[in-house]
């Protein structure tokens, strides 16, 4: 490999640190006003009336909207059912729905105008947790009723396999709502004309699109959606681009003026989706040698106010339930609740981080009840290629697992521990599945193209997104391996939805699995033309060509080379093509609707990690003093790149087992803010080392496979395993804080 | 909004006296008070580059020597001033972040008065006094007596924090502070806390245990301070200090932590507090 | 009311209130959008510039405190032929760049400590940049970052590119 796998810089770094990169707050239009939403303010209750009289006496006050002045259905929604109105009509669903738009010079002062709109609720008694949502008798929070998604999966007989089992381990485990808190809050600015602009920080630009389409009672192909630099997603960016990209075009449609809405912190905490709070109930089977033979297991999703992508999450974590491991007998129930809170979405790892915690901390009791090894435990049950996993599906390849543990096992001993009877020390492992590509969640396609200049330069369009995960980079280098050219002489440009095709949403781990095949692919059908037009030019067949270095160069004598632009120069007017536009779409999934047994996901990420840490008895403080991450990848591509998202990935599930907690009163958030919402800061960074095994995955270019979100979930279960290590107490709830661990150790010192 | 800058603390008050303006510092807290809407002062008089209420300096008052500390010194210069006790300096230390420090000031932080300020608890164990300036000359406050509830102290509507005075006898004696918070780095304190203690024979003297976080207003923890008084300093532990540092505090829930969290670690805090004190106690005191 | 100060090292005169936020004046009057807006609450640092040389929050400070002093952006830092400070060299090699809205005031933030401490300590580069909040990298690459910075300024050469 030429580039692939060389450490690279990131492609569109130049521009980021000098701060010349436009984020969507950065344009500037002739004529420009902004937008800010009043929201409800209480949880559930209905909208009896608007009064935006003091609001529009407002200085600089140039418009209000309400529901009525929405062109279209008034609905967003990721997929169906779309059921969020982009402004509520009649019900409250929960305290940061958005009721009326105002509109005005400057953003204060339609920040200042809308805290001036009046609105009159009749409330409701709002339903606050899953269980008074699931009550028999329970208001109903849509016509449809309270249930989002429930689905099954069902392999082989559970109740026998228990029968037969000689021990089971049961309980019960709990997760909280995380908030993204990318440092960029969500951003739009509409630019009206004969057809609509709208720059957006956002993850799926032709989501958006089609929403503002239909919001506008216009077709798609009016609309062009520019994706400008993305201050970080991580999932957080769709529904809610979707909202206030249909809001700012429908006010900049009747005010014919450039509207930018750009949310503030606490907005963005309130008003745009969480991760999903679960509750988790499971229970495990095993024969005395630590053969798994059984698990069962209930998942509990509380999505809040409306779907948003509650019934994918809702799927992925019924296959993602019951681990990475090979077990005959296996029995998921996962359902989704509406609740009177902020609606749950994306969040990277998308439902994998909660049912992990709950996998990962009984594998972990079940090894101490059989007295086994925690990594045995693992080895013994850890799918193989050849094994089918929990729907069924059998790989033959790519199902690193066993490496990654065999790697975690070689790792050093943690360091020296001190005798002060302060401290405690503990070290936990946990194992992680995850699913590749759309999967379960629909159709996946990418389109992409690429295209040689004279010149020998190289252009990549694609629709998936930058968001900072380094995706551009990675087409880069892909695009350069096949062309036998410097990265640095491949570009990739923005996603502009006039200019790229649509390739579906930047989820799942897909960018560089499913995304990086169809650049792959396009590459490819430009390499064939070069080869082509050199062969002709060397006079010699095509297969004695080599692209290499940025030359055409003769296989048999290095000496003789040409360099490519002047071959792509003599390839266009030869008429070979120089660009193409490829689709890559993955095996569509194939399973059984009643069991969700069948083929699911193109490929799996496998990882272990291990975490050391260090707790002190009198505050319940932890420092983590070592974490090995091991995930195969199938192949690295860039390692800088592929470390960051380990990094990164594990410090956020850190936060979300050990720090961070959305709080809430009576439905309204408490912490809507940097200050008491605990998000790491570097002094609380945790010292991850990434480790890649590289079992090559057929379905991804040159092997790769995604690795944004499984280090998420991993690093969230590693934790809890390693403080009830530590702590000799095991926790059912996430996160595990530091007056969570206080009380545990008092409770252990007075009993 | 008018923006007002005065030349002299003696204009500034004739300004606070004659409008409806507020005082603006380093602005770290006005202006997210402001932001939020929580204030909207009809005036600005912002005295941060006043140079007569800058500095830290030995000085002469009623009440003997003293080092004098101009109220708008930013947090930034308290944390690093080798002149100021440690408890002090540690405390500064531990406000909000590097670009907070570098603006916010000493004054700011303690007009503020919010329970959880950093630089409280160090204050009055230091004994720290406040000369308060209005229109009608100074009056000098005992920091024990100036916070009277959470945000609240004994400020008059046209009075402005001048100077804080440490007596240099407060600075020859031992001192140390510690604080948790919901994080590492920039972190509101769940808890803080400060000990300032002289040590001759192995016997402790002079103590002072001040507590932020665990009670509407910092507060001195005085049956401590006697239980502690006189006694070798082999005879402390954890669990001799506990019941006198709980019977002292009234914590409660809140967004930031839990009243059993706040009462555990107010005894880890003051402990090690006190054993930093012991640790370095020689008797020569700590200002250089 | 007109307001002087400097800028990336040149004057500036504007008619500007002197309770307007220092970001404001920033980004709408002088178009030096580098400067990011994350919280406006003083609690990420994205806003972070170097006033007189010290990193402050743009978002809490008035134009009035700006008067006759020198202020540094993002924009600021590189050389005058348009090439990179070192430590925005570093940071590009070592991976400390994710989605680049924290980047600005990481690097103003890292250039503050380096300008007053060379070789700094681990531990003092966490404290020095405790006030910017990272949500992609996990921060370790940044400390890369900033550790390659020094050892680059401290060997008085930079090797560019990577």
């Amino acid at each position: 490999m030429a580039v692939i796998g060389k450490q690279t810089r990131k492609v569109d770094g130049l521009e980021l640190i000098t701060g010349q990169a436009k984020f969507t707050g950065d344009y500037r239009f002739p004529g420009m006003v902004y937008g800010a939403v009043k929201r409800a303010g209480v949880p559930a209750g209905r909208l009896t009336g608007v009064d935006a009289e003091a609001a529009r006496a407002i200085q600089g006050v140039v418009d209000v909207l309400t529901a009525a002045d929405i062109p279209g259905p008034n609905l967003i929604g990721v997929l169906p059912p779309f059921d969020q109105p982009l402004l509520a009509a009649n019900e409250i669903r929960y305290a940061g729905e958005s009721v009326a738009l105002v509109i005005a010079e400057t953003a204060e002062e339609a920040r200042r105008a809308a805290d001036a709109v009046s609105v009159s609720i009749e409330p409701y008694e709002p339903i606050l947790t899953m269980d008074q949502a699931l009550a028999p008798d329970a208001r109903k929070i849509h016509e449809t009723g309270n249930v989002t998604l429930s689905k099954k999966l069902i392999k082989g007989e559970i109740e026998p396999a228990f029968e037969t089992a000689d021990v089971i381990v049961e309980g019960t485990f709990e997760t909280s709502f995380q908030e993204h808190a990318y440092l960029e809050p969500e951003t739009v600015c509409a630019v009206p004309g004969r057809r609509f602009t709208l720059y957006a920080s956002c993850q799926s630009p032709f989501h958006i699109r089609g929403h503002v389409a239909a919001n506008l009672n216009a077709p798609a192909s009016s609309v062009k959606v520019i994706q400008a630099s993305t201050g970080g997603s991580f999932g957080g960016k769709d529904d809610v681009a979707t909202e206030i990209g249909s809001l700012a075009c429908i006010a900049a449609q009747r005010l014919n003026r450039p509207v930018m809405i750009a949310h503030e912190r606490k907005e963005s905490i309130i008003g745009s989706n969480l991760r999903h709070a679960a509750r988790i109930r499971i229970k495990t089977g095993a024969m005395s040698d630590g053969k798994i033979v059984a698990r069962q297991i209930h998942v509990l999703l509380d999505g809040g106010a409306y779907a948003s992508e509650s019934p994918f999450v809702t799927m992925k974590t019924l296959i993602h339930a019951a681990g990475p491991y090979r077990i005959e007998n296996v029995a998921v129930e996962s359902t989704s609740v509406y609740t009177n809170k902020t609606y749950c979405g994306a969040f990277r790892g998308f439902g994998v981080p909660q049912v992990t915690f709950a996998s990962e901390s009984q594998i972990d009791e079940l090894a101490e009840k059989l007295g086994i090894d925690r990594l045995e435990i693992r080895r013994i049950n850890g799918l193989r290629a050849g094994d089918p996993n929990a729907t069924g599906q059998v790989y033959d390849q790519s199902v690193g697992l066993l490496e990654t543990i065999e790697e975690i096992a070689k790792q050093p001993a943690g360091s020296e521990q001190t005798t002060d009877d302060r401290y405690v020390y503990g070290t936990g492992y946990a194992s992680v599945a995850q699913g590749i590509s759309n999967g379960a969640e629909g159709v996946d396609v990418t389109g992409a193209s690429v295209q040689m200049s004279q010149d020998g330069s190289v252009l990549v369009g694609i629709g998936l997104t930058e968001l900072g995960q380094g995706s551009r980079t990675v087409y880069a280098l892909i695009a350069a391996e096949v062309l036998g050219v410097d990265v640095d002489s491949v570009s990739v440009r923005l996603v502009d939805t006039d200019a790229v095709h649509d390739s579906g949403p930047t989820v799942a781990s897909r960018s560089t699995t499913v995304g990086g095949m169809a650049v792959h692919k396009a590459a490819t059908e430009v390499r064939t033309s070069l080869v082509s037009m050199a062969a002709l030019m060397f006079k010699t067949d095509q297969e004695n060509i080599e692209l290499r270095d940025g030359f055409a160069i003769l296989k048999m004598d290095d000496s003789a080379r040409i360099p490519i632009r002047e071959v792509a120069t003599a390839a266009y007017w030869t008429g070979f093509p120089v660009m193409n536009l490829a689709f890559s779409k993955a095996p569509d999934a194939n399973f059984d609707d009643e069991t969700h047994q069948g083929n699911v996901y193109i490929a799996y990420n496998y990882g272990t990690h291990r975490m050391d840490v260090r707790v002190d008895r009198r505050t319940g403080e932890v420092d983590v003093l070592n974490h090995f991450a091991a995930h195969d990848v199938g192949r690295v591509i860039n390692p800088l790149g592929l470390e960051g998202q380990v990094e990164g990935a594990s410090l956020m599930g850190f936060g979300l087992a050990h720090m961070e907690r959305i709080r809430y009163a009576d439905g309204i958030i408490q912490n809507a803010n940097f200050a008491d919402y605990a998000v790491p800061s570097i002094k609380d960074r945790i010292p991850t080392t990434t480790i890649a095994v590289e079992d090559p995955n057929p379905t991804g270019p040159f092997g790769a496979k995604g690795a944004g979100e499984p280090p998420v979930a991993a690093a969230a279960a590693v934790f809890a395993n390693a403080i009830a290590d530590a702590v000799g107490v095991r926790f059912t709830r996430l996160p595990i804080t530091r007056e969570d661990i206080l009380d545990a150790v008092r409770g252990r010192d007075d009993g | 909004m008018r923006y007002l800058k005065p030349s002299s603390v003696e204009e500034a008050a004739d300004l606070l006296e004659s409008s409806q303006g507020m005082i603006l510092a380093g602005g770290t807290d006005l202006c997210v008070y402001m932001a939020e809407g929580v204030v909207d002062p009809e005036a600005l008089i912002d005295i941060g580059d006043l140079d007569a209420m800058r500095g830290i300096q030995a000085a002469k008052s009623d009440h003997g020597d003293v080092i004098r500390i101009g109220a708008c010194t930013t947090i930034a210069e308290i944390a690093t001033s080798e002149a100021l006790p440690t408890c002090l300096r540690q405390g500064a230390q531990a406000v909000g972040s590097p670009q907070i420090r570098n603006l916010g000031t000493i004054g700011g932080n303690v007009c503020n008065a919010s329970p959880c300020g950093d630089t409280l608890a160090p204050l009055l164990t230091l004994d720290a006094r406040f000369v308060l300036r209005s229109s009608g000359g100074t009056r000098t406050v005992e920091s024990g007596d100036f916070f009277t509830g959470p945000k609240q102290t004994v400020l008059g509507p046209g009075e402005i924090l001048e100077f804080i005075e440490i007596p240099a006898a407060s600075c020859a004696r031992a001192s140390a502070f510690r604080m948790i918070g919901n994080r590492k780095g920039q972190a509101i304190s769940q808890v803080n806390a400060a000990v300032s203690l002289t040590i001759a024979d192995g016997r402790m003297s002079d103590i002072r245990v001040a507590v932020g976080s665990v009670a509407p207003i910092p507060l001195r923890l005085t049956k401590l301070e006697g239980v502690l008084d006189g006694q070798p300093i082999d005879d402390v532990s954890l669990a001799a200090i506990r019941e006198p540092v709980l019977e002292g505090i009234r914590p409660i829930d809140d967004v930031r932590s839990t009243a059993t969290y706040r009462q555990e670690v107010t005894v880890s805090l003051v402990f090690d507090a006190w054993a930093e004190c012991v640790g370095r106690a020689s008797g020569e005191g700590e200002c250089r | 009311m007109m307001i002087r100060f400097h800028c990336n090292g040149k004057p500036v005169q504007v008619d500007v209130e002197p309770n307007a936020r220092v970001i404001d004046l920033l980004r709408e009057d002088l178009g030096l959008t580098g400067t990011k807006e994350g919280c406006g609450r003083g609690e990420c640092g994205a806003c972070t510039i170097l006033l007189d040389g010290k990193p402050v929050n743009a978002c809490l400070l008035l134009v009035g405190k700006i008067v006759d002093r020198e202020i540094v952006t993002i924009e600021g830092i590189a050389g005058e032929d348009g090439s990179l400070h070192p430590i925005q060299e570093a940071f590009l090699d070592t991976g400390a760049v994710q989605c680049g809205f924290c980047t600005p005031g990481m690097v103003l933030s890292a250039k503050a400590l380096l300008d007053e401490n060379g070789t700094p300590a681990v531990e003092a580069v966490e404290e020095a940049l405790s006030g910017n909040l990272c949500r992609c990298t996990g921060y370790g690459k940044i400390v890369e970052g900033v550790l390659e910075a020094s050892r680059r300024l401290t060997e008085g050469q930079d090797r560019g590119g990577g």
